[in-house]
């Protein structure tokens, strides 16, 4: 589905990533974990070009979307959700609905909008609630629902559950399972909850300074002496990490 | 007392209509349009050409002020501004775009005022219309017609904003523009909307002014002083804010310079606009993001449910 490629990118001529080889493919759950600073938001934002892009490639079904501005890759029906600022507080429930459907026509919009809330029912009660008004766990469903109602089939999120309780964590899990499984959207996270993530993934990446240090099943990483190691914090040099990594899994 | 009392609405009304201008354009562009009083002076002026040269009652020009000041908005955003934002200038840079901006149509009032004298044969820098206006059971029309379109402007407002999909990007847009962008709105419309309702709200209020106070060119630089106030004490990240702050303003600048007036003589009349600044800076110091950036606001909104 997307192909990423020796991309190196950063802010400016701050260079964040290095070389970074990631392959996400369609119906499939794809994690990415790592430590702070490791680099892994900024990959997230490059996907949707929302960093400078040095070198590289990025490639989403077949078509080179490298340099592809934000907005377009909308249309072509990849959704970013960035960990803060992913709804508008100052709008209602049902006013964030409608305005993910901006392009659609009146029809199809309102199709959208009961198919977004079918998927997330726990909508339905607080429609004309403000989003600023919501829980987190709320808020991150709200966001989840205006991704499908642009027809998102690349479903982008970055720490999905950070600052939600553990059952509030798990409730979202759960939806992204549902997204996979049963609306055929593929999901890609950047999680700090790693080992849960991993768990409901299939493929898994671990990023270290701004490289990626292993690559693989999710199973695979999960069991990784390297991965074990390093999340327990035993591992002191990161680059023991990235000796296994050769770009392919 | 009474004729205090409705002075004071009036020339709140004026404020309020100029104020949510300012507030629209700054959420929208985050710049502080000092030309904004000046768009009012330019809507003093095309009421008065039109009287001069067809007759038409000041009144009745409203609706084509209004068009004529929204064209005047959509200008300055597209002459002043957007070629300096296209060039990532600072906030500081545009704000003195405003001002060069204000300087120019100071300007252009000033040559225009002298050209309509030559052609009218009378003193077209400074006029006003206070001896045609009308009366309706002992109400003065400048009463009636400022408050009505104060209304008209909020209900009008209100239906955008809220009951329109294009409204509800508007909102989405001022809010956060970069995520607005990536649902497919096309923040730059929205922009260039706001600009036009700012022009079309200053030259509005400016075609009612000549019936409270005399209009010379250089009247902008009174007025822009009470507008700025009025949407910093309301808030300047909320429409409700120059509803507000306008009424603040407005009510605090008649009232207490009357009340003034009455204790140290007339001579404190002129001192008005400095009832405006203390109040501003008192706000800036309390609640520096104006009344509905405040804690108490949040509360109202969230019972409110707005």
């Amino acid at each position: 589905m997307i192909k990423v490629e020796k991309l190196n990118a950063g802010y400016g001529k701050l260079q964040i990533l290095f070389d970074v080889d990631v392959e996400v493919s369609s119906g499939k759950i794809t994690t990415i974990v790592g430590p702070n600073g490791s680099g892994k938001s900024t990959f997230l934002k490059s996907l949707f070009g929302l960093t400078d892009i040095y070198s590289g490639n990025i490639t989403y079904d077949n078509k080179d979307i490298t340099y592809i501005p934000p907005h377009e890759k909308t249309k072509m029906g990849i959704s970013y959700l960035p960990q803060t600022n992913n709804v508008f507080t100052n709008l209602s429930v049902i006013e964030n609905l409608k305005i993910a459907g901006y392009i659609l026509k009146k029809n199809e919009l309102e199709e959208r909008m009961n198919f977004a809330l079918k998927v997330f029912p726990e909508l339905k009660d607080i429609l004309n609630k403000k989003a600023g008004a919501l829980s987190g766990g709320q808020r991150q469903m709200l966001a989840m629902a205006t991704a499908l109602v642009r027809k998102t089939k690349l479903l982008i999120l970055d720490e999905p559950t950070a600052q939600l309780s553990p059952k509030l964590a798990e409730v979202i899990f759960d939806k992204i399972v549902e997204l996979r499984d049963d609306y055929n959207i593929t999901p890609l996270l950047v999680e700090q909850n790693a080992k849960r993530a991993l768990e409901i993934s299939d493929v898994g990446y671990m990023f270290v300074s701004g490289k990626v240090a292993y690559g693989g099943s999710a199973k695979s990483l999960l069991e990784h002496e390297k991965f074990q190691s390093y999340f327990l914090g035993i591992v002191d040099d990161e680059s023991q990490i990235g000796d296994n990594y050769d770009g392919s899994y | 007392m009474m004729g205090v009392i409705e002075g004071t609405i009036v020339w709140s009304n004026i404020i309020v209509l100029l104020a949510l201008g300012l507030t629209m354009t700054y959420i929208t562009t985050a710049v502080p349009n000092f030309a904004q009083a000046s768009f009012a002076v330019v809507g003093s002026y095309i009421a008065l050409t039109l009287l001069r040269f067809i007759g038409l009652d000041p009144y009745l020009s409203i609706p084509l002020t209004f068009i004529i000041g929204g064209l005047i908005g959509i200008s300055t955003y597209y002459i002043a501004l957007k070629p300096l934002i296209k060039r990532k200038a600072s906030i500081e840079m545009l704000m003195i775009a405003t001002l060069a901006w204000d300087l120019i149509l100071f300007g252009i009032i000033g040559a225009y005022s002298e050209i309509l004298g030559s052609l009218t044969k009378r003193t077209e820098t400074l006029f006003v219309f206070t001896n045609l206006d009308f009366e309706v059971y002992g109400l003065p029309g400048r009463l009636i017609v400022s408050t009505m379109l104060v209304l008209l402007t909020i209900i009008g407002l209100y239906l955008l904003l809220y009951k329109t999909k294009f409204g509800i990007a508007l909102r989405a847009s001022m809010e956060n523009p970069s995520l607005a962008e990536a649902m497919g709105i096309n923040v730059e419309n929205t922009r260039l909307f706001s600009w036009f309702i700012s022009g079309s709200l200053a030259c509005m209020a400016g075609s009612i002014l000549p019936y409270l106070q005399e209009i010379v060119p250089q009247t902008g630089y009174f007025l822009i002083v009470s507008i700025f106030a009025a949407s910093i004490v309301g808030g300047l990240y909320h429409i409700a804010g120059a509803l507000i702050g306008g009424y603040i303003i407005g009510v605090s600048e008649s009232l207490f310079t009357y009340l003034l007036s009455m204790f140290f003589g007339p001579g404190v009349l002129v001192y008005g606009k400095v009832i405006s600044l203390i109040i501003m800076i008192i706000a800036i110091l309390i609640i520096p993001r104006g009344v509905t950036g405040s804690i108490l606001w949040r509360r109202l909104e969230k019972w409110l449910n707005l």
